[in-house]
């Protein structure tokens, strides 16, 4: 009962959509008759995209807020993700049935084809006062004649629909972490926010999607599988390499600590700490490739900005109070934080993390 | 000598070898080098150097001197090298102590040195704190000499609230004295400099700034009611605070405009002679409010710098091709290899219209800068720049000399600017040493002195940037370094402060040209607010003039096309000019309102760019007696045929402002 009503009204969309216009009945072409149920059908022509509307895509099935995809959009995850107020994550992505993506390095996202879709859910759980799980937005990125577009859907109140909104917005919030109440006036990023990080010489790009980023077990609901692996299996990748130089989970003990620290920076800081990216002209290259020299972390470089009296480098070992770099991250002043977007408070856990490398470094510069 | 002695009665009894570890039992030491063989006393009772915390231990030494000295204490010997080390000075008794002073960082690296004056027979406790290391090491007190050096600064301590965020060094109390300016998203904390030096606390609670100045403070009075008012210049938009009529409260204005603030500016964009708002937008094209005239700002973005991925950093007016407008440079940066980078100079074509040229006139630099610092460095009539560079990604710092034909050439080699490896985001050009040559002050906190020859000798002073103003009104910029004023030592070198107050142009005179010429040549100066890259500094025009004893006169274009031209004025002074009070009876011919004839002998027509018709005006007499006064009819004119012959003023009230004209009566 339950199959038959959503098949009508999924038909319905792919109907309506099909009838209106010529690019979705080309992807439809990709899935001869049989194969793949009406249902799965995810909506997504490039001639008309971003729609106005999340549902307009449909990248899930069942209700809109359970964030259950399609059987043709995958959910993954990244090994260390960026840190973004506590906010909770589900990724997706979606390419058409024909098109592969192909591996290019370790540390480079995949060379994705046209109509590549990738979709992030931002949401928190125990949101106040009702302590109950609220979606804000969902943030897409596309590919579109060789260049990724951005599209950001922010959510209604009932949680029933996210609209087109690229305009930038706020929401305040008040939840339970850890059985900690924080809160935060949550920044929904307009487009021009979106390109400040996620881009390459001005440039959009994708920031998640690369091997390294990706070279673990996924939790499939057909059961655990490694991620690269199910993409090859599902037709969305053409094939990757045995070995992967992969970065660590940081919240994983078992890992070496220095490793996870340069993890976390990895995601967290790289797309502006890198060649071609925003803040390039600063020493600092804190992707994960390019880490493992203590140069290129800060260590015993003095700053190029003047953030605060007595701190003297960016990072001084055993010297968390004279190291610029951990006072920036602990700090929420916007004009001292970093990174600059996406984080209005501090994110307690890592810094600790980021005190206990700093104290197992021996040199204090002198 | 001291130190062996230390020594031997270390060796001879524990007890006296523990004597530092209490306030009671401070250790009397003398001038000369001395051994601390590890800190595990009593702590520090009070923080003296407002930063950091204090370790859990301390060591206490005393020193009493036989006589006045000029004292240091310093741990910055070679010996040390690597130590980190924190100390505190008292006065007092062990059951109430002040604190006098201290440091932590002043030495090399991480050591640290203090110096003041030492008054015979007061005790003087020292307590060193284990902040950093439990460790030991040696320290020396000897009598402070100080180097010799371009320029000398003398720290003094302040309590802004909140500390160490000071972003104001500008008058918010009419007296045309620099006070220091502080702010809380609920707060304006001001200290108020009363007698020079001297400072009265004034808070003034406001609401909840939705947007704070963690980028950038800009300070002028747009509404013209005679009291400063202030732009928060924050990273997700702009407010402004609107000072009420009597100085005593603030209105807020937001908008929702999301906004990543960077430099802003005071300034009258569209030459209405009120004064609008720029600031600069870091990812986005930059924004502007553009005031009715009647105190609301109008939000606008486009048309001044229009990288739609933003890139604009440090915002400055000046006029760059000295044809009477302001023209607008931005200093830009942005990773990568892209155009956003590339500085721009938007020049005003005078018709409320602007072009971007920096391509065509040498200033398109892809340099990495954040301020750039704007003065006629070899005072030849025409304003050149300093680019300063905040990373070395893509080019070392500039000095960009004006050709005088709107172009520049890059002047840097050969000036010692080439050989200047620190970088900093903020960039100023004033005049510290009073010499008549603009120096630079930027660069991560150095003093460049502007050896009158075009080229630039690295003073050795190291003072985060901070805002400039003068805080003991001695004619000398003093600095605000954290939580201290920097006080520059006077040299001797005489100086002048122009203050303006403009009635037909904006009340603060921004826009003006003031040029001062005195034996050494003739300086200029454009009337800014908001230079470098965060701070609001002093709104007077500072002026050294050296050793010259005279200065034969001062002139203020105004932005209103008015020329105050003033003669043999007394410098070593403040000189407050009010815009109309100092016309040359030559010029008649004025943009806004003329009269002619003149001299007249019955009756004096206004020949006005706007309708005045049943608008107020009055004539006063040279020695600022009423004479006339009435409302303007529709002809416009004025009879005069009972005044006596001689020199008059007539103010025309309109607009909201007061134009004032000098006319002769035959």
């Amino acid at each position: 009962m339950r199959i038959n009503y959503y098949f009508l009204v999924l038909s319905a969309i792919f109907l309506i959509s099909c009838s209106d216009d010529e690019g979705y009945s080309e992807i439809s072409d990709e899935y001869p008759p049989g194969e793949t149920p009406k249902e799965e059908m995810v909506s997504f022509d490039l001639e008309a995209v971003p729609y106005s509307k999340l549902s307009d895509y449909n990248f899930y099935d069942g209700e809109l807020k359970a964030m259950e995809p399609v059987s043709t959009v995958l959910p993954y995850e990244l090994i260390t993700p960026l840190f973004t107020d506590y906010a909770k994550k589900k990724r997706f992505i979606w390419m058409p049935a024909t098109e592969k993506a192909l591996f290019v390095a370790d540390k480079e996202i995949f060379n994705f084809p046209n109509s590549t879709v990738l979709i992030k859910n931002f949401y928190y759980e125990k949101v106040l006062p009702e302590n109950e799980q609220k979606i804000i937005e969902t943030r897409l990125l596309f590919k579109r004649n060789g260049n990724w577009e951005f599209a950001d859907y922010v959510w209604n109140d009932e949680q029933t629909e996210a609209y087109l909104d690229l305009e930038g917005s706020y929401v305040a919030l008040e939840w339970e972490e850890n059985g900690e109440i924080k809160s935060t006036d949550y920044r929904i990023p307009s487009e021009n926010e979106c390109v400040t990080c996620h881009k390459t010489n001005e440039m959009p790009i994708p920031i998640g999607p690369k091997p390294q980023n990706l070279n673990r077990l996924y939790n499939y609901t057909d059961g655990e599988q490694h991620q690269l692996q199910k993409w090859v299996d599902k037709g969305f990748l053409e094939s990757f390499p045995k070995e992967i130089v992969t970065v660590k989970d940081w919240t994983d003990e078992s890992q070496p600590l220095e490793q996870r620290v340069r993890s976390y920076f990895d995601i967290n800081c790289a797309h502006c700490h890198s060649e071609n990216a925003h803040c390039s002209y600063r020493s600092l290259r804190l992707a994960y490739s390019e880490s493992e020299s203590l140069e290129h972390m800060g260590v015993c470089i003095e700053p190029e900005e003047y953030i605060a009296p007595g701190l003297l480098y960016i990072i001084m070992g055993n010297n968390k109070e004279r190291s610029n770099m951990y006072y920036r991250l602990n700090s929420e002043d916007e004009a001292s934080r970093m990174p600059l977007l996406g984080r209005t408070i501090v994110h307690r856990e890592y810094v600790e993390l980021l005190e206990e490398w700093i104290n197992s470094l021996e040199n204090n510069c002198q | 000598m001291k130190k062996i002695t230390f020594f031997t009665l270390c060796i001879a009894s524990i007890s006296l070898c523990m004597a530092q570890d209490l306030c009671e039992e401070a250790l009397g030491v003398d001038f000369g080098t001395y051994s601390v063989g590890g800190i595990d006393g009593e702590p520090a009772p009070e923080n003296c150097i407002n930063l950091f915390n204090n370790g859990e231990a301390g060591e206490w030494y005393k020193f009493v001197p036989q006589q006045d000295y000029y004292l240091e204490i310093s741990t910055d010997l070679a010996v040390n090298t690597g130590k980190d080390t924190r100390f505190h000075v008292y006065v007092g008794n062990c059951d109430d102590l002040t604190c006098l002073g201290g440091d932590e960082d002043s030495g090399n690296n991480l050591l640290s040195k203090f110096h003041f004056n030492a008054t015979q027979g007061t005790t003087y406790f020292i307590v060193f704190d284990n902040k950093w290391s439990s460790e030991g090491f040696d320290f020396e007190i000897s009598e402070y000499v100080a180097p010799e050096t371009l320029i000398a600064f003398e720290a003094s301590v302040i309590n802004p609230m909140p500390p160490g965020n000071t972003l104001g060094a500008v008058d918010m109390t009419g007296d045309f004295l620099d006070d220091i300016v502080s702010i809380a998203a609920d707060n304006v904390n001001i200290l108020e400099q009363t007698t020079p030096g001297t400072f009265n606390e004034i808070n003034i609670p406001t609401s909840n700034a939705p947007f704070i100045p963690s980028w950038s403070f800009a300070v002028a009075d747009f509404d013209r009611n005679g009291f400063n008012d202030l732009l928060y210049g924050g990273g997700a938009g702009v407010t402004f605070m609107k000072a009420s009529s009597d100085g005593t409260s603030f209105t807020e204005i937001s908008d929702d405009q999301f906004v990543f603030s960077q430099r802003s500016n005071f300034v009258d964009i569209n030459k209405d002679g009120h004064l609008d708002a720029f600031v600069c937008h870091d990812w986005e094209p930059n924004v502007y409010y553009l005031n009715d005239g009647f105190g609301n700002l109008v939000f606008n973005q486009g048309g001044l710098g229009d990288s739609e991925q933003g890139g604009n950093y440090g915002s400055i007016w000046v006029d760059y091709d000295n044809d009477g407008d302001l023209d607008l440079f931005i200093a830009k940066c942005r990773g990568g290899n892209t155009e956003i980078k590339i500085n721009q100079m938007h020049r005003n074509n005078g018709d409320g219209t602007f072009s971007e040229v920096a391509e065509e006139i040498g200033l398109a630099d892809p340099i990495q800068t954040w301020s750039s610092a704007w003065a006629d460095f070899d005072n030849n009539g025409f304003m050149d720049v300093f680019v300063g560079a905040s990373s070395f990604e893509d080019g070392s710092h500039k000095l960009m000399y004006n050709n005088g034909d709107g172009t520049f050439t890059d002047f840097t080699t050969g000036t010692g600017i080439e050989n200047m490896m620190s970088m900093g985001t903020e960039n100023v050009a004033y005049d510290f040493n009073n010499d008549g040559y603009v120096d630079i002050y930027g660069i991560g906190g150095r003093i460049l002195i502007n050896n009158g020859d075009m080229t630039f000798t690295d003073a050795q002073i190291d003072i985060p940037n901070g805002p400039v103003g003068d805080f003991n009104n001695d004619g000398f910029l003093d600095i605000i370094d954290y939580d201290k004023i920097q006080y520059n030592q006077p040299n001797g070198n005489n100086w002048l402060k122009v203050a303006l107050v403009g009635t037909e142009s904006n009340i603060n005179g921004i826009g003006a040209r003031i040029e001062v010429i005195s034996a050494l040549g003739k300086q200029i100066r454009d009337v800014k607010a908001g230079i470098g890259f965060r701070y609001m500094n002093s709104l007077n025009t500072h002026f050294g003039i050296g050793e010259d004893t005279e200065i034969s006169k001062v002139i203020v274009k105004w932005p209103s096309g008015i020329v105050d031209e003033i003669s043999n004025p007394d410098f070593n002074k403040t000189l407050v000019v009010e815009e109309g009070s100092f016309l040359s009876v030559n010029k008649t011919a004025y943009k806004n309102l003329s009269l002619y004839p003149n001299p007249a002998t019955e009756v004096i027509h206004i020949n006005s760019a706007f309708n005045i018709e049943g608008e107020k005006y009055e004539v006063f007499s040279i020695t600022g007696q009423r004479q006339i006064s009435g409302t303007i009819q529709q002809a416009s004119s004025i009879q005069i045929d009972r005044l006596s012959s001689g020199i008059y003023f007539l103010k025309v009230y309109a607009n909201g402002k007061v134009f004032q004209r000098k006319f002769i009566k035959e």
